[in-house]
């Protein structure tokens, strides 16, 4: 499609706009995570030439950043795992009307999407139960937070797909699980997708969950690791933006190679 | 089936309903949290001390609260609505910019905030220099009139890729003879906009202004990162949190402060339910 001249001009601008709104941040923090600490007191806004690695090695070896990704990540995605797939257990009787309560449950899980973190309680229990500084436990304990969304979601999706398919396939003699995991799941797959980012990122950006669920350092997530290390380094501008970029790699390039899949899945592209 | 619903329902129940029915019993009583110290059951004075409050308690946080809230709200919409419009066309760069539009989502909450509170350190950062420019020396989140716009901003920033998300979604369902047949009547790119993008969309706008509200009502981390309350931003999500562990953590008034948060929570989101539903209905008819 041609577009006339001052159109083009005005998407050119808008685009240019956008990415620089998104780019400037992280450019910044990339620029000076580059710098030493005497470049970054003189000049900080000089881009660093010879850039200099030191920070990393320093950031690296005083945070414990490295189990620590690997904390968040086995957390987060058994949470989420785990939260996806009882929302969508959940979801299809509600919105089929299978069980008689479909609604008293429907709406206590609106309900439930209006609930604050009731932190102290949850400590006791934590105790209580036995999931007081361990990961099972500290998984389990992230489970709930992701299902009011999951439910709500999960329901509004599995309600779009055409009943028709459930006759034909119980008529087939499809069982119930077998029809939710080879029929339901993949046609309800972009509500699955955006629950599941949506319980991981509750996980990945709790600050709270390890304060109050852990206590040994070996079990820490990256969340508590960043901050702390943000608390002990305030002033040390140019080793957080190296910690920052550390800690975020992974997560960059995790987005960056399943992006395609993702946009498609939530936004319908091709 | 009996099963599956079970287990969520249960999860639901014991790290959901419990722990805020908990919460409640707490709110009435003095504990303390500590072995060896007696709980009693205080009646309603944690709720009196709520609202006779002197200094930055409860009152005092509604307002702060209520910027917060319509900030977030407006702010994210109008600039998801517009991102939406701009980067629906599944072109190269439209893809590469809806990438980078979600990615602060991706990046979490602790890291968004050390950026933000990098590039406007008052003494050493691109804001700090670009204001020097014209004499002035901002305290940034250090200050009372810039800090709530820069949490806001910052709030935004962060999850302008999930608003833009859901409006796309709707978006690429708007069928493309539905547009083909108002650009037949003549109607102007405006016009096009308000009478048949914008009603097609109702259901996307209640999701997005509904996840708004409720999330920018309840949330504390960002704003415990950025200026841990101070500054005019004591939010009422953030006192929840502080005063239960805070400096001067007290238990019961915590709970009181998460039970009547989740009271104004609920006393929002269901009108404004009921009020974008009916809506939908209106322009959808």
């Amino acid at each position: 499609m041609q577009l006339s001249n001052p159109r083009r001009m005005r998407r050119l601008t808008t685009g240019i706009l956008i990415a620089l709104l998104f780019l400037v941040p992280m450019v910044y923090v990339v620029m000076i995570s580059l710098e030493s600490s005497q470049q970054f007191l003189a000049h900080p806004l000089v881009p660093p030439v010879p850039p200099s690695v030191g920070n990393f090695g320093s950031a690296w070896q005083q945070g414990d950043l490295g189990p620590e990704i690997v904390n968040t990540v086995i957390y987060s995605l058994s949470a989420a795992a785990i939260s996806t797939a009882l929302s969508l257990l959940i979801a299809f009787p509600v919105a089929r009307h299978l069980v008689r309560w479909h609604s008293p449950i429907f709406v206590s899980f609106v309900i439930g999407l209006c609930l604050p973190l009731p932190i102290i309680p949850l400590f006791i229990e934590s105790r209580d139960l036995g999931l007081y500084n361990n990961r099972i436990g500290y998984i389990l304990l992230h489970v709930e937070p992701g299902l009011p969304l999951g439910v709500i979601l999960l329901t509004a999706f599995v309600y779009s797909i055409p009943t028709e398919l459930d006759e034909a396939a119980w008529l087939d003699g499809a069982g119930y699980m077998r029809y939710i995991v080879r029929f339901i799941t993949p046609l309800a797959w972009p509500g699955i997708v955006i629950t599941f980012l949506y319980s991981l990122l509750g996980v990945w950006n709790d600050i709270i969950g390890p304060v109050v669920f852990l206590s040994s350092p070996n079990l820490f997530p990256v969340s508590r690791g960043v901050y702390s290390f943000y608390s002990s380094n305030q002033s040390a501008y140019t080793l957080l933006a190296a910690a920052v970029i550390i800690v975020s790699a992974p997560i960059a390039f995790l987005f960056v190679i399943s992006q395609r899949q993702l946009l498609r899945a939530t936004m319908g592209f091709r | 089936m009996w099963a599956g619903i079970a287990i969520g329902v249960g999860f639901f129940l014991v790290f959901g309903i419990v722990p805020t029915v908990a919460n409640l019993v707490i709110s009435f009583t003095n504990y303390s949290g500590l072995s060896g110290t007696p709980t009693a059951f205080t009646g309603l004075s944690n709720y009196t001390q709520l609202f006779t409050q002197q200094g930055p308690g409860f009152t005092a946080s509604i307002l702060d609260t209520i910027i917060f809230v319509l900030g977030v709200t407006v702010v994210q919409n109008v600039i998801g609505m517009a991102l939406a419009h701009r980067l629906v066309n599944d072109t190269k760069t439209g893809s590469a910019l809806r990438i980078l539009v979600f990615f602060p989502i991706v990046l979490g909450v602790t890291v968004v905030g050390i950026v933000w509170l990098l590039l406007f350190d008052p003494f050493s950062s691109p804001a700090a220099s670009f204001f020097g420019l014209f004499g002035v020396h901002p305290g940034f989140f250090g200050s009372n009139s810039w800090a709530m716009p820069l949490v806001i901003t910052v709030q935004v920033w962060q999850n302008l890729g999930f608003t833009m998300a859901v409006y796309i979604g709707a978006l690429k369902t708007i069928p493309a003879s539905v547009y083909e047949a108002a650009m037949l009547d003549g109607v102007t790119p405006w016009q096009r906009f308000t009478r048949v993008t914008w009603p097609l969309m109702a259901p996307a706008v209640t999701v997005n202004v509904l996840f708004a509200v409720i999330g920018s009502l309840i949330t504390y981390n960002i704003i415990y990162i950025l200026t841990d309350g101070e500054f005019g931003t004591n939010t009422l999500g953030m006192l929840a949190f502080n005063t239960a562990f805070g400096q001067t953590a007290d238990l019961g008034l915590g709970a009181a402060v998460t039970i009547a948060l989740f009271v104004v929570a609920v006393a929002v989101a269901i009108p404004l339910a009921a009020l974008l539903r009916s809506r939908e209905r209106r322009l959808l008819a």
